[in-house]
């Protein structure tokens, strides 16, 4: 079967479609960041007067309107602060009326103010556009569209997008949509412009329904690790902003100190890689099953193998340094992030540069 | 949203562990003294014996920091074997590598880089790693059985110091709202445990999660047994390659004297190999022939008959890149493919040499080949090289321009005297060894199928018949294959069991409420140290069912006074 | 209460894998081959593989059935004319032909990977005139190798009269070597 030269071409024009929106989409997340609904109000509040708001909170009904100021740019639901839960944690104020659930997402999002709102709707609208694009390559090529780097990359981004659209969502991350949102962008630009391949048919190797299978896996825990990342260079930054100015040693910022904190950011990353490991875990699983179908045996240590193995370990690592004493925080950051620039050497050095059997990069 | 630390659960209920009687967090599996100890490796050092620094020894292997170190070792091990070339993968370009490091090479073989994951060091790091797992694993099994056997701690008195919490009153008496409480619980297949009789206060006590131990331990196991599968494979299973040319005369019986390269593991002999055979009917590759992937393969298809052994009946089946041929214990696959032009090659004595002559692809995109050909008989040899479409450019370069054969030519160098072919020494068929004879007149002669080249003075012809064309198949026995995938899935199972699984505590207590009426109920929860979060909705929502049960039902409450709040509840109350 | 003292089990898992190794390590290097003396088998007699049966054609197109040999010791040799060491001992072997033919042993070669012209015009040089299977698919090699371990070519069988191996050279063969399979395998008691 031959390409379909019509619908390829409507699948570039969706994909360029989706990166403007994205861009538009990061503008408006800017502009929450810089001009939003303050957050934090209550920063240095006393004791007290939260435990009043927290009696506050529990006493209405909905919580969401409380949400609406405590909560704005939380990003996990439910946190210390009170968040929408109304059930609030470690709570020396006495009693509260009756317990609340947890609010809705969607009047949180209404109540963070226009920025979050245009923000929020433009993001799901690429990811709508995006998602096309990623389909209408498939239908083109009659095969699933991660057969080259360039598939592989929009791909990528594209679960990406979906996943900071589904914590953004869930846990009410807007305050994090400049740099997930931005990444993106700068991901999927490139490759647009660098990397971008016309839609041709496979080399026999790759003509397996394998290919959806231990593709799709590894190209869904990617975008995943992806959104880690971002998340975990957020943290670096604010962890160390945040103790130099409690050291003195820096003028509080007001851009920085919009950044959620430190914790938050820790507990999303956990969450994303806990999400992505065994996504991985299954790729290289699937991958293995595949290699031994098709040349021969399940593990070879062919470049590609390896550095997924590698990646694999590093991620690993990251793990067992959180549940470790000492090696929190920072370190454990550094750890996820050397299991990052692991998964986009594997990527884009090892793929291209070295000799293999997983040489099917297509890049001229 | 303030920026406060939270959830204080890491650092807070190790110390409130003091706080509390100490019981609501008691050991989730370890306690907060293990956790401390397997963070630092044991912060003691070694006593004075050799038990002692075997005990200290053993402490420091198994300790989770030491598991780091080695993972990252393992990680950091692994590298120069994907950037060197590797002697299991590719012999050739090691071999080249030395012609072009002369230098530095010795000292990276003397280091074993050449074959990185089959050096000793390498196996010292993951030994080691499965030694610190098992290590931590096989204790931590003793413990979970035995934790399985325990039932919850005891409700701690002040819940309100637990990472969740909220209470609230209700208008039930204390003993009919833990009852209540304890229902829920127990719908939600929480272990409850109830005061006991000589325990005060009403209150209940619920665990769950115990599958995430379950699924760690499953998980790490299971790695163990991959790595035991990998060395079922390597000790009785083997790889082998054989090229096999078009033609029912060129068929082959899967036998060590016959094949091309033969790869047992430590433990398995020639009589191990599976005695079927096969013969190559008809090989076919389909290439793109417009467009900008010009010459890109599109489609491999190998048909063969094969036997499963002597005597068995024949079977038909067509092997492709992606379908290997199943039979017996073996897989055989697809590996690669090529031409063999037939030639005949006549001496003074007559007919020395018939036979299709494998050439091997020096360039896989347009399959230009070289090969020999080697007619002792005759004291004959020829160097040749095969061009599928041969194309003669405008600077008198002869190429090859597509990988089919559409217009296929050899172009040969001849030889005449000793090809050195009756000693002692092998010598590989894809060389001549021109060293004792002396090159014929003309200048590469080059032949299209059905030629002949009369060789000057009375040495002979050549005769380019026709070509046919060869697979490279290799044939592979993993005892281990199936065994890795399971404990792989396995593996799996348990990542997924202990990532989403949390184990969880949830304590209800409830107090007489203010004038004897009713109860102020209490509600806290905790959950591990390190658990990714997420607790904090499940315990909302968890809180709010239980309130649905033995909540308040009138207005005239004692929360903090906000004249506002309209009760759900209260439709009633508040008029019709 | 099932309570075990954590160094009890920590020392016996330390045990367990430590065992573990030794035994694989001990497996991996020791490695049994059965009894070859350089790169002679030989099997006393009662301890014999049979040699298995078959029929074939010979490299000018007659038919060869090997049990029709049963009753004579046979030397079996296992060459290819774009073998240098087959090429090699194919001279020792005409001279043992010479020798030991007339006494009733009978030498068959069994021609593997190979074609009938290369293979004829190689005999008629070297000026052999014992027969050869043409086993271009190795179908005859193969179903000797399910007797005893062929692992290469060259290799020489010899075949004794009730038709079970007396003994096997791996790699070309010697005067001194031939003839003591042969003695060997007259020995059938």
């Amino acid at each position: 079967m031959s390409v379909n030269a019509g619908l390829a071409h409507v699948s570039t024009d969706f994909m360029i479609a989706a990166l403007l929106i994205y861009s538009l989409a990061l503008l408006a997340f800017a502009g929450d960041y810089a001009f939003g609904r303050p957050r934090r109000k209550a920063a240095a509040a006393p004791v007290a007067e939260r435990a009043a708001q927290l009696a506050a909170v529990g006493a209405a009904s909905a919580g969401a309107a409380s949400a609406g100021t405590v909560s704005a740019g939380t990003v996990s639901a439910g946190t210390v602060s009170g968040g929408a839960a109304g059930a609030g944690s470690a709570n020396p104020a006495g009693p509260v009326a009756r317990p609340e659930r947890p609010a809705g997402a969607f009047r949180a999002i209404k109540d963070a103010g226009p920025w979050v709102v245009a923000a929020a709707s433009l993001s799901w609208l690429g990811i709508l556009a995006h998602v096309v694009a990623v389909t209408t390559r498939g239908f083109a090529v009659h095969r699933a569209p991660w057969g080259d780097m360039y598939e592989f990359i929009t791909a990528l981004t594209c679960v990406a997008a979906l996943f900071f659209g589904y914590i953004l969502i869930k846990y009410r991350a807007w305050a994090l949509g400049v740099f997930v949102m931005g990444a993106i962008v700068i991901a999927l630009g490139l490759a647009e412009t660098l990397i971008y391949t016309p839609a041709g048919p496979l080399v026999p190797a790759l003509q397996s329904y394998w290919l959806s299978i231990h593709v799709t896996a590894m190209t869904l825990s990617s975008g995943i690790f992806f959104v880690a990342a971002v998340l975990g260079i957020m943290y670096l930054v604010t962890e160390r902003y945040r103790k130099r100015v409690a050291a003195g040693k820096a003028e509080a910022n007001p851009l920085l100190d919009r950044i959620p904190s430190a914790s938050q950011l820790d507990k999303l990353t956990y969450r994303a890689v806990v999400f992505g490991f065994p996504i991985w875990t299954f790729g290289v699983m699937a991958g293995a099953i595949w290699a031994d179908q098709a040349w021969g045996r399940y593990w070879g240590w062919d470049p590609v193998e390896t550095w997924a193995f590698i990646t694999w370990v590093i991620y690993a690592a990251y793990l067992h340094a959180r549940a470790t004493g000492g090696w929190r925080g920072v370190r454990a950051h550094y750890i996820q992030l050397l299991g990052f620039a692991s998964l986009l050497t594997n990527i884009f050095v090892i793929q291209i540069f070295v000799t293999g059997l997983h040489s099917y990069a297509g890049v001229q | 949203m303030t920026d406060v630390h939270a959830p204080t659960s890491k650092v807070e209920s190790k110390t409130e562990a003091a706080d509390l009687e100490g019981e609501a967090t008691r050991a989730f599996g370890t306690g907060p003294a293990e956790l401390a100890e397997s963070g630092s490796g044991g912060t003691t050092g070694p006593s004075g014996t050799g038990a002692g620094w075997g005990r200290w020894a053993w402490r420091q292997l198994t300790s989770m920091r030491t598991a780091l170190i080695l993972l990252f070792l393992l990680a950091l091990g692994s590298v120069p074997g994907s950037i060197l070339p590797q002697e299991g993968a590719d012999p050739a370009s090691v071999t080249q590598y030395f012609t072009s490091h002369p230098t530095l090479a010795p000292w990276l073989n003397r280091l074993g880089l050449f074959n990185v994951f089959a050096a000793p060091w390498f196996a010292a790091i993951y030994l080691l790693l499965f030694a610190s797992l098992i290590g931590c694993v096989v204790p931590r099994t003793f413990k979970l059985v035995g934790s399985a056997r325990t039932p919850p701690p005891r409700a701690p008195r002040n819940l309100a110091r637990l990472p969740q919490s909220v209470s609230y009153p209700s208008a039930l008496t204390p003993g009919a709202a833990v009852d209540a409480a304890a229902s829920v619980l127990g719908g939600q297949r929480f272990r409850l445990r109830r005061p006991a009789a000589g325990d005060s206060g009403q209150w209940v006590a619920a665990e769950k999660g115990y599958l995430r131990e379950v699924g760690n331990l499953l998980f790490h196991l299971s790695l163990l047994g991959v790595l035991v599968s990998i060395a079922l494979g390597g000790l009785f299973g083997y790889k082998a390659d054989q090229l096999v040319v078009q033609g029912p005369a060129n068929g082959f019986s899967d036998t060590a004297a016959a094949l091309n390269e033969f790869h047992p593991g430590r433990l398995v002999t020639e009589s191990d190999l599976a005695p079927f055979s096969l013969t190559l009917d008809n090989f076919t590759a389909s290439y793109v022939d417009s467009g900008q992937n010009i010459g890109q393969p599109a489609a491999f298809n190998a048909n063969v008959t094969y036997h499963a052994s002597p005597g068995s009946p024949a079977k038909n089946y067509d092997i492709q890149v992606n379908h290997p041929l199943s039979v017996d214990s073996v897989k055989v696959y697809l590996i690669g493919h090529g031409y063999a032009p037939v030639f005949t090659v006549t001496g003074p004595d007559g007919a020395a040499y018939n036979e299709a002559t494998p050439f091997i692809p020096a360039n896989s995109n347009t399959m230009l080949s070289d090969g020999v050909v080697k007619a002792p008989s005759a004291s004959l040899g020829f160097i040749g090289v095969f061009l599928p479409t041969a194309y003669l450019t405008t600077d008198g370069t002869l190429e090859s321009i597509f990988p089919a054969a559409n217009n296929p030519m050899v172009s040969l160098i001849g030889y005449s005297g000793n090809l050195g072919m009756n000693s002692d020494v092998p010598q590989s068929v894809y060389q001549l060894d021109t060293s004792q004879m002396t090159k014929i007149s003309g200048s590469p002669h080059l032949m299209a199928p059905g030629q002949t080249w009369k060789l000057p003075g009375k040495l002979g012809s050549i005769t380019y018949v026709g070509t046919e064309q060869w697979v490279s198949l290799e044939i592979t026995h993993d005892p281990g294959q199936i065994p890795a995938l399971v404990c792989g899935m396995l593996a799996l199972a348990g990542l997924l069991l202990s990532f989403f699984v949390r184990r969880r505590r949830v304590f209800v207590r409830a107090e007489p409420g203010p004038g004897g009426v009713g109860s102020i109920v209490t509600v806290g929860g905790l959950t591990r140290t390190d658990a990714s979060g997420g607790f904090e909705d499940e315990f909302a929502t968890l809180a709010a069912d239980i309130a649905d049960v033995s909540a308040v039902d009138s207005a005239a409450d004692v929360s903090a006074a906000d004249p506002n709040q309209p009760e759900p509840n209260n439709q009633s109350e508040t008029g019709a | 209460m099932f309570k075990v003292k954590r160094r009890t089990v920590v020392t016996t898992g330390a045990g367990a894998f430590v065992l573990l190794v030794a035994a694989l390590v001990v497996t991996v290097v020791t490695q049994g081959k059965g009894d070859a003396a350089g790169n002679m088998l030989t099997y006393p007699a009662g301890q014999r593989p049979a040699a298995p049966e078959f029929t074939a054609t010979s490299l000018t197109g007659t038919p060869i059935n090997f049990a029709s040999y049963r009753g004579k010791i046979v030397v079996l040799n296992v060459w290819g004319s774009w073998c240098p060491p087959c090429r090699n001992e194919s001279q020792t072997l005409k001279y043992l032909d010479e020798q030991y033919g007339p006494e009733g042993v009978a030498f068959l070669g069994d021609d593997v990977q190979d074609t009938p012209t290369n293979a004829l015009s190689f005999l008629h040089g070297a000026d052999i005139t014992y027969p050869s299977v043409n086993d271009s698919n190795e179908a005859v090699l193969q179903r000797l190798s399910l007797a005893v371990p062929i692992s290469a070519t060259p290799t020489t069988l010899v075949i004794d009269k009730t038709g079970h191996i007396a003994g096997m050279i791996l790699g070309a063969v010697t005067y001194p070597q031939v003839t003591t399979l042969i003695q060997d395998a007259g020995v059938t008691q």
